[in-house]
């Protein structure tokens, strides 16, 4: 019985095969069972708003999903009067793209409304009309006035000390808040007599404006350089900066602790003056206290050649104020010996934290007395004559 | 018997006739062109020297005198030499002359006293010096402004003229001296022997002579400092017994203004001071008085010594 196998038993098989791979071929395994077929154009962000007076852009998709690659021509419906559009692909303007199957492209709307356009929602229409289909999708544009600009200006340490002989160096932020670039002008309003630098922060180069990017900021260096003669005190100075349409202001302040500062001065200005050997002479000296703070307990004194005497009175000054000054008398009594000729006398005032010196130049003359000994000695002589003229004369 | 009326009548008389005797006499001539040459040759040196080694110097004129070129010495040292021998050559036959030549008594024959003779004499010789000094003086300055191209500062022609009269004074002194042996020797030889003798002595043997004076009064113990400095100041004082060395030290302090003391200077005494500073004028003048005097006096003390002598002769031999 077993090769009684009957032909229509075979068929059977063979056709319940078939059958099974008919049905594996109908249903695709990656598909999605519900997915829709057909060409699209998309955009994320179908309602925007943008600033006036700006080109601003919009990204688009051009979709395929399961249909033969498709020609779609690009245009854009509604646009209000002066408002300028263009579609780019690829880097390049575009009027139409194409799609395959399965796949999108990327595209972009640039457009530019005119500089006073009015601030609304304006609603457009963009179209891509391919050969059977007509796609559309409505955007909406919202033009808003732009974001109020503002600068900033900031100083790390904003009060400084030191003395009249010192820098004051401050180091300031320049934040720029605004959408654009701008420049920004320095200017300080010092009180009268400082001198006032803006400078690169790690640089040398004097400023008077500097260019901030948006949304950046910068960083310089404001030197403060105070008179030499200020009295001590605390100090203000205002520091502006100001792009023309905005403006920021901070105020730093300079706290200048005096110094004492002398400077010596001969009688009537000079450096020089005359003395006999051994006799007394008196020379004025003045000392200036040229700093911002008192100087105390000034004392004179003086490096003389061996021999001589030199004395100051008063010796010692108690207290000269900033700008003022005091005078002294030097007494001095060059040796009997000396020669006669220029000597270098050392003058010293010496104060607490300053001091100054100069070198005082005498002329020292050797008394007369001899040199009437000498006329004494000539007249000894003609008397002499005289005498043996009288004794001897004769005819 | 006493003379009546001043010794000085007609004196003027005899000073004028003897400088005109002076001023052409062949002798005056040789002595005088012996000194413009030497004067010329020294100062045409220092001008050579000046501009080759000195830059700047507020006293360049006083530098023409003072500056030696080798073998050349300096006008100054010229003149300190050679002035001695200008004055012996006046006047060294000045009085034995007229007696050798027999005209002491024509000459007493006038109404002119003895005395105003010998003062006329004396005053003759010293009006040549002083033309002669202040014309080879404003020779040199001619000299000077010619070759520097630059006019002499007042301080300079003060120093200058401060030097003309130091100059005649030590003229002088020899002049008194040359006089003094004219009367004393009767010889015109031996009183030109015996000054120049004296001139010798004092221009080229008086160092010597001190130096072995000095050792011999003031004798310096190795261990006691103080007798150096008494030998010093003795050889110093010795030295200065020589017009020569008054006239040089009298011309170092004036035409070297930065000269500020001559002599024994301590080290204490200069502490302080500037070096190379000049000293005025009168502080100059100052330091040479002494010299100065001392050379006036001695010229005024030699010439009483001549009249004296003079006073005393026998005029009618």
């Amino acid at each position: 019985m077993r090769t009684a196998f009957s032909p229509l038993g075979f068929v059977v098989l063979t056709s319940g095969l078939a059958l099974a791979a008919s049905g594996a071929l109908a249903e695709p395994p990656s598909s999605p069972p519900n997915a829709p077929t057909g060409v699209w154009l998309t955009t994320d962000y179908p309602a925007v708003t943008e600033q006036v007076g700006k080109s601003f852009t919009m990204d688009l998709s051009l979709e395929n999903h399961g249909m033969p690659p498709e020609r779609v021509q690009l245009s854009l419906e509604g646009v209000p009067q002066g408002w300028h559009y263009e579609f780019e692909g690829g880097g390049k303007p575009v009027k139409a793209a194409m799609v395959g199957p399965g796949d999108n492209r990327s595209l972009t709307l640039k457009m530019t409304p005119p500089k006073d356009a009015e601030t609304k929602t304006y609603t457009l229409n963009l179209m891509g009309m391919a050969a059977d289909n007509k796609l559309s999708v409505p955007i909406s544009v919202t033009l808003a006035p732009p974001a109020p600009a503002s600068l900033k200006l900031e100083s790390k340490l904003p009060a400084l000390r030191g003395s009249a002989s010192s820098n004051f160096d401050y180091d300031l932020t320049i934040k720029n808040d605004s959408p654009s670039n701008v420049t920004v002008n320095l200017a300080a309003r010092t009180p009268p007599g400082f001198d006032a630098t803006f400078k690169e922060q790690y640089g040398s180069q004097e400023l008077t404006s500097i260019p901030v990017k948006a949304n950046e900021s910068k960083d310089i260096k404001l030197s403060v350089k105070p008179p030499q003669d200020i009295p001590a005190g605390k100090y203000k100075v205002e520091v502006g900066t100001s792009t023309g349409k905005t403006q920021a202001q901070t105020a730093l302040m300079l706290d200048i602790t005096g110094q004492p500062k002398l400077a010596l001065d001969g009688p009537s200005g000079m450096l020089s003056g005359s003395a006999v050997a051994g006799k007394e002479h008196s020379f004025t000296f003045t000392v200036n206290n040229t700093g911002g703070a008192p100087a105390t307990d000034v004392k004179l004194s003086a490096n003389a050649p061996s021999g001589w005497k030199i004395d100051f009175s008063p010796a010692k000054i108690e207290q000269i104020a900033p700008g003022g000054k005091a005078q002294a008398q030097m007494r001095i009594t060059p040796a009997s010996n000396a020669i006669a000729g220029d000597y270098s006398v050392n003058v010293d005032s010496n104060g607490k934290g300053a001091s100054d010196n100069l070198k005082f130049r005498v002329t020292v003359e050797t008394s007369t007395e001899w040199g009437l000994a000498g006329l004494g000695i000539i007249g000894i002589a003609v008397l002499v004559m005289a005498g043996a003229v009288t004794r001897y004369g004769r005819r | 018997m006493r003379r009546k009326g001043s010794a000085l009548s007609g004196m003027s008389t005899i000073a004028w006739k003897e400088a005109a005797d002076h001023f052409s006499s062949a002798r005056f001539h040789f002595v005088m062109l012996l000194v413009l040459l030497t004067a010329f040759g020294s100062v045409y040196g220092a001008i050579g020297e000046i501009k080759n080694t000195i830059g700047q110097d507020p006293f360049l004129f006083l530098r023409l005198l003072t500056t030696a070129k080798q073998p050349v010495p300096s006008f100054v040292a010229f003149l300190g030499f050679l002035l001695p021998l200008v004055s012996i050559a006046l006047a060294f036959d000045s009085i034995n002359g007229e007696y050798s030549r027999r005209t002491m008594s024509r000459i007493l024959a006038q109404p002119i006293y003895r005395d105003a003779l010998l003062f006329g004499k004396f005053l003759g010789g010293m009006i040549v010096l002083a033309l002669c000094l202040l014309t080879l003086w404003l020779l040199m300055t001619g000299l000077g402004i010619l070759t520097l191209g630059l006019p002499p500062s007042g301080p300079e022609i003060a120093r200058g003229l401060a030097f003309l009269v130091a100059c005649l004074a030590y003229a002088g002194v020899w002049l008194a001296l040359a006089l003094l042996f004219s009367t004393i020797f009767r010889q015109a030889a031996t009183s030109a022997l015996a000054a120049l003798a004296l001139w010798l002595i004092f221009a080229i043997f008086w160092g010597m002579i001190v130096h072995a004076l000095t050792v011999a009064l003031a004798p310096i113990d190795p261990t006691n400092p103080m007798t150096l400095v008494s030998a010093v100041e003795m050889q110093s004082a010795l030295a200065r017994i020589s017009p020569n060395t008054l006239f040089s030290e009298t011309a170092q302090a004036l035409l070297s203004p930065q000269t500020r003391a001559l002599g024994l200077v301590f080290m204490e005494q200069m502490e302080g001071a500037i070096p190379g500073a000049p000293l005025p004028f009168s502080q100059s003048a100052l330091l040479i008085w002494p010299q100065l005097s001392g050379m006036v006096a001695a010229m005024l003390l030699i010439f009483t010594g001549a009249y004296v002598t003079f006073q005393r002769q026998e005029v009618r031999a």
